[in-house]
């Protein structure tokens, strides 16, 4: 056994069916493998990293017997390195397949990690793959992470999309455990438990962390675990907020929600957010707000619970996505939440207004609400009439206090 | 009408201290007088009405009735609205309780006034009823609201209910006029009437106007009157609607959220402000504040039953800018 070897090479997929989990996508590039007069000429595979993208490329082709050219981030992608490599390959058919002894198919052009094409270095990348798309007799499949970059856009247009969610935390667990077994590592469940939760859907971090901390003693328990940094922990929203945005059906969001482990309550405060840059007529927008509204209504019937709801709650919101499909744009999302710093930012000067409406409230039996409403305004008039009036003794408030009122913004 | 030299809020310097000085509200005055003449026998009340009509003024009678100067000694008071929660109340009740249930003199109780009840969901009342019946051998109940409905049956028909309606403008005006009297200061009878009109009924709002008007010094005329009324109006409400009609949603929304965050308002009240600053907006038609009253009025209802008023709230802003693209030629 090479014990100097990354288990994530080790145990790489060998066949679709070892790959975990993404069982549509999977689908999906085998029936566009297995169809020879395909509507289109490549696909782009999308998703969260660590998924599988290009373990089932790799093993898709194996299957099927192509041979993969494959280029990835590490290679330039300027316009001449690319049909330098791809044209070649996806022109003709492989002279060496004749002598294989596999029923070779040909070629199959693999570029992994297209989002990766940026800047002047790679000047005419997407051009470059578009023309090779379009001129292509071989397959054509590319593999991204964020399949709304500005730039891949053009690429979208000629590919089919194909895209790949993170992997459930109980299919980790279980991969996880083969490897143990495989490795002789006596691993506590609850430590695999929570190696798999951490990953946020990721395979390949999962392995990796499981590799660096049972290695060397097989044998792993929970206190092991606990060094463990949170992985992706951002990432999971926005992937979560991009994909929401760019699904084409209330179907493919809703299951995307019910898939998705952010929570929900901050996510629809994010969606909510970014509307606005979703939908520029004000006629959709208000179309989709009534529809995060209506989400909003059934959030507050689950409570704390009634989670048999959700399901509702993710359709209403799903929804709000797909009011004007074909008028979708990739955007720059925002986030974390307008409200969370607004509200962080202002603190300061809310707990002032309720200590000064607290006092108000002492002396002229009214809740604080009637002191914000109906004094306040009036009070900050007076004080800004009679400088050192006497009604700040009998409120007894600070010097802070009247600071703050006369300098307070009207509401 | 007695003068506490010590307040320097009028509305707290000019507040009846017994129900004789209180001038209007014959009715209910002459049925809680009877009550006076005999304190055992009076029931759990409860005051319904709209907000500075003396609801909480003749509470504040009765407490001065039943035990003197000492009313503080004996009387409870709480407000549903700021408490914490019915176990906050729960508490507050059972231990002020247990220190005044001997009562003053021939009054064989404690009085406890609770003010904005309506404010309290039906869980919290349900466990209020509890309280009331747990500790009515010691205590009595004077529950404020403004709207009687909002309030559960089972506590309903444990008190002796009063209704307050708009108070009478021409009393208001008087009362105006005696405060200004009092205070030394000229108030010019068309000003008055600005206030009152102003005030909807609402005799604290219409002191405390008063009170600021005359802090600009020198007469009080309608246009100082004016002056105070356009600088107590929330503006950034105003600001907040301007913006969303003429379709600047996001920054409509920015508005939103400094108000709720600067200022801690809730979506309801704001709701509350935006629909009222609706009906004061001369540029639209009176079809057109109907149409937008009926949008106000759904997502009023939905903030409600939701779960994040932010949310109602922008989408009702949402709805606005749609609304503004519609009458766009027009407006």
């Amino acid at each position: 056994m090479s014990n100097d070897l990354l288990w994530v090479e080790k145990y790489r997929p060998k066949k679709i069916e070892d790959i975990v989990g993404n069982e549509e996508a999977k689908a999906a590039l085998i029936e566009w493998l297995k169809n020879k007069r395909r509507s289109k000429k490549a696909v782009l595979l999308y998703g969260p990293p660590g998924v599988g993208k290009t373990a089932l490329v790799n093993a898709a082709s194996k299957g099927f017997g192509f041979s993969i050219i494959e280029m990835n981030a590490s290679d330039s992608r300027s316009e001449k390195a690319i049909n330098e490599v791809a044209k070649p390959a996806t022109s003709y058919v492989a002279l060496d397949n004749f002598s294989s002894a596999n029923k070779g198919k040909g070629n199959l052009l693999f570029l992994d990690e297209v989002d990766g094409i940026a800047g002047n270095e790679d000047r005419g990348g997407v051009g470059a793959i578009i023309k090779i798309v379009e001129e292509a007799r071989v397959p054509v499949i590319m593999a991204a992470n964020d399949p709304d970059i500005d730039k891949l856009r053009p690429l979208k247009k000629v590919c089919l999309l194909i895209r790949f969610h993170q992997i459930r935390i109980p299919l980790i667990i279980a991969l996880l455990q083969k490897i143990c077994l495989l490795e002789h590592v006596k691993a506590e469940f609850e430590a695999l438990e929570r190696i798999a939760q951490n990953s946020k859907g990721d395979v390949r971090s999962a392995i990796n962390d499981l590799q660096s901390l049972a290695e060397e003693n097989h044998a792993l328990i929970l206190q092991d675990t606990m060094a463990l940094t949170s992985r992706n922990k951002d990432i999971s929203m926005d992937d979560t907020l991009r994909g929401f945005f760019s699904t084409k059906s209330v179907t493919e969001a809703s299951s995307l929600l019910s898939r998705s482990n952010v929570d929900y309550d901050e996510f629809i405060m994010s969606v909510g957010d970014n509307l606005p840059r979703r939908y520029s007529d004000p006629e959709e927008l208000a179309a989709a707000y009534d529809f995060v509204s209506q989400a909003d209504v059934f959030r507050g019937r689950i409570g704390t619970e009634n989670w048999h709801l959700l399901k509702y709650f993710f359709n209403a919101l799903s929804r709000a996505s797909a009011v004007a499909p074909e008028s979708y744009k990739p955007f720059e999302l925002i986030s974390p939440p307008i409200r969370i710093i607004t509200l962080f930012w202002t603190k300061g000067k809310r707990t002032m207004l309720d200590g000064i409406c607290g006092k108000i409230g002492a002396q002229c039996h009214v809740s604080h609400s009637i002191a914000k409403h109906d004094f306040v305004p009036f009070i900050k008039i007076i004080l800004q009439n009679t400088k050192s009036s006497s009604l700040i003794p009998w409120f007894k408030f600070t010097p802070e206090e009247v600071d703050f009122l006369l300098k307070m913004n009207r509401y | 009408m007695a003068v506490n030299e010590e307040a320097l809020m009028w509305v707290e310097k000019y507040r009846p201290k017994n129900l004789n000085e209180v001038v209007d509200l014959h009715d209910i005055v002459e049925s809680l007088k009877a009550f006076m003449k005999n304190p055992k026998t009076m029931p759990h009340l409860m005051f319904a009405g709209i907000p500075g009509t003396g609801k909480t003024t003749l509470a504040l009678c009765i407490a001065h009735e039943l035990f003197g100067p000492t009313w503080k000694n004996f009387t409870l008071e709480l407000n549903a609205s700021d408490e914490r929660g019915i176990d906050t109340v729960r508490e507050r009740v059972k231990d002020f309780s247990r220190y005044s249930r001997s009562g003053f003199g021939n009054v064989p109780f404690a009085l406890i006034i609770l003010d904005e009840c309506d404010q309290m969901t039906g869980p919290a009342q349900t466990a209020l009823r509890r309280i009331m019946e747990t500790s009515s051998r010691t205590s009595r109940f004077i529950l404020i609201c403004n709207q009687s409905s909002k309030i559960i049956e089972p506590i309903q028909s444990r008190c002796a209910i009063f209704r307050f309606s708009k108070l009478d403008k021409q009393a208001m005006k008087e009362q105006l006029q005696c405060i200004a009297k009092k205070e030394k200061v000229n108030l010019l009878p068309e000003a008055a009437e600005r206030i009152v009109d102003y005030s909807e009924g609402d005799l604290r709002h219409a002191i405390n106007a008063l009170q600021t008007a005359a802090a600009y010094g020198g007469v009080v005329d309608e246009k100082t009157v004016s002056v105070v009324v356009g600088e107590a109006s929330p503006m950034q409400v105003q600001k907040m609607i301007r913006k969303a009609l003429f379709g600047d949603f996001i920054e409509a929304r920015k508005t939103m959220y400094e108000i709720m965050g600067s200022y801690g308002f809730s979506g309801s009240e704001i709701i509350r402000q935006v629909q009222r600053e609706i009906f004061k907006m001369s540029d639209l038609t009176p079809e057109q504040k109907a149409d937008l009253s009926n949008v106000i009025g759904e997502y009023d209802y939905r903030l409600t039953q939701g779960a994040n008023s932010d949310i109602q709230l922008s989408a009702l802003l949402a709805q606005f800018a749609k609304f503004g693209k519609a009458i766009g030629e027009t407006y």
